[in-house]
């Protein structure tokens, strides 16, 4: 079996019949992951020429040797062991790390890396859960398997019948999803920055109140349904991290008094296949989950640690195994463009093809192995399924940080 | 004839699909590069599906293909898939409440004659 790193719920069950072009139980997304195998690969390069490997690395040792204020960036798509190894290098070269959650559900995974909010494992989900709500989030779209390994469809240890039997889904979106559309009957669609006003009905009518916000009636069966509920599981999404902002102890406050009436628990949606490891690892190291510097020794966490002023300050960035000049807002992305860019990457982005230093690495799951934290937080552990000559993450940075 | 609109970005598996087999590829970009509309916004602003559309704010613009909504009416209302062209329409401050980010863009949206923006733009735009 190999361990698909297409998303962050790691599917386990991936049988290779005749190698990675032949594998089973993939989803349409897991299947164009592994058949990036193939295509785009990067090669080692310097200024856009060619260059060896041991010369790539010796020139982004001496770019990071000399940079006042480096930045470490990405690490959702690299292994725990490369991230401690990243972990490790920043310290030594005073740099600052940032994830890629920085701009997105880095304020709830703090609250549920911290305890604030309840989590589960989504084996509890699959076993116990009789109710799922994705609110902001389209697994459909995201993490196509989440429904049938986990949240809807499947059997579990106290849920022996079908589905629409035992299971409810909640989807609750500014527009009717793909995750939306099969679970009809539940779906709450909302304008666009309004999720506070729909926590505020919610909690209204598990109070018995009259919701002030929305459909009441269909409110009000909400309530009922979540009232009912024996286990329930939010996953969030970033609709709903980036509608509420500095209003998430509002989800703190619903998530409580749901928990007063049942078992309620919180799995946010994260993307990456080892975005939560990234933020667990650096919360244990430091005790912030995201965008901290190490440039005067110590760990330092605040607003002139953000990614946008990381971006900006910065005299070099490393990045690894992230596409920021494709994913970042524009602002972020043009000031990082103009930075000497060190990208290790195993295929071919936007970053790779502005940076200046190129390194080429083997790809997670396929050519190299180790272990990453699924988006519930279970560490996961695969090997590398094909034999290659890549290095991978972990042996890079090594080399980086003993040429420093 | 214009429309001021406001943009949420979502997810898109056949993007990601297409993303995977090359940021570089036409299907990445057709399917990147557009912007999903309300049906009357459409008849609205006399463009059809396809049809090419100038997107601009304050941060940047882009030039997308309009594609008709499927989903019940919602004017003012439009949807792009994340990308590299959604990206050149978000403020930098994405964490504030003064700028929700990628989930809600405002922007105004024109027809034009002008060509689909080229990735390879964007990047020089961010490389400039």
């Amino acid at each position: 079996m190999a361990v698909c790193t297409g998303c962050s719920l790691l599917c386990e069950d991936i049988e290779l019949v005749g190698g990675t072009s032949h594998a089973k139980n993939l989803c349409r997304k897991g299947w164009a992951h592994f058949q990036s195998l193939y295509t785009e690969r990067t090669k080692p390069t310097i200024e856009d020429q060619d260059a060896t490997l041991d010369g790539a690395i010796a020139k982004a040792s001496e770019i990071l040797a000399n940079a006042k204020k480096p930045l470490l960036y990405g690490w959702s798509n690299s292994t725990l062991e490369a991230q401690a190894a990243g972990i490790e290098l920043a310290k030594k070269i005073g740099a600052a790390l940032e994830g890629t959650t920085s701009l997105g559900q880095c304020t709830l995974m703090e609250q549920v890396l911290t305890g604030k909010i309840p989590s589960c494992t989504l084996d509890d989900v699959r076993n116990y859960a009789d109710t799922s709500v994705f609110w902001g989030a389209d697994p459909s779209n995201s993490h196509p398997r989440h429904l049938s390994r986990f949240s809807y469809y499947p059997r579990g240890e106290k849920h022996q019948k079908s589905y629409e039997e035992e299971r409810s889904c909640v989807a609750i979106d500014v527009r009717k999803s793909s995750t939306a559309t099969l679970c009809s009957n539940y779906f709450y669609r909302l304008p666009p920055g309004t999720d506070d006003q729909f926590i505020e009905s919610i909690m209204a009518a598990l109070d018995g109140k009259i919701p002030k916000f929305g459909d009441k009636k269909r409110m009000i069966e909400l309530g009922t349904l979540l009232r009912k509920t024996e286990y329930g599981a939010l996953f969030p999404g970033r609709g709903l991290v980036y509608s509420l902002q500095e209003k998430m102890d509002l989800l703190q406050k619903l998530i409580a008094k749901l928990s007063e009436i049942t078992a309620f628990k919180v799995v946010p949606m994260v993307e990456h296949y080892n975005t939560r490891g990234f933020n667990q690892l650096l919360l244990d190291e430091t005790g912030f989950i995201n965008s901290v510097s190490f440039h005067d020794g110590a760990a330092v966490h605040g607003p002139m640690q953000s990614m946008i002023e990381a971006a900006r300050s910065c005299d070099a960035a490393l990045v690894i195994g992230s596409d920021p000049l494709s994913s970042l807002p524009f602002g972020i992305a043009r000031a990082l463009a103009k930075k000497p860019l060190i990208a290790i990457d195993p295929r071919r982005s936007l970053t790779t093809d502005a940076a200046k230093v190129v390194i080429p690495s083997a790809m997670c799951g396929f050519e190299a192995g180790g272990t990453a934290l699924r988006m519930d937080g279970v560490k996961i552990a695969f090997d590398s399924v094909i034999k290659g000559d890549m290095q991978s993450d972990e042996q890079i940075l090594a080399r980086i940080k003993e040429a420093i | 004839m214009d429309a001021d609109v406001t943009i949420v970005t979502f997810r898109d598996i056949f993007q990601d699909e297409a993303g995977k087999k090359g940021r570089y590829t036409d299907e990445y970009r057709d399917l990147s590069a557009r912007i999903i509309l309300d049906r009357q916004e459409m008849a609205r602003l006399g463009v059809k599906d396809g049809q090419r559309l100038k997107v601009q704010n304050d941060v940047g613009s882009v030039v997308v293909a309009a594609k008709a909504s499927e989903d019940e009416p919602h004017p003012a209302l439009a949807f792009m898939i994340s990308s590299p062209w959604s990206n050149q329409l978000v403020g930098d401050e994405v964490c504030n409440a003064s700028n929700p980010g990628p989930k809600r863009i405002t922007a105004r949206v024109s027809p034009t004659d002008d060509g689909i923006t080229q990735i390879s733009e964007l990047l020089q735009r961010m490389r400039a």
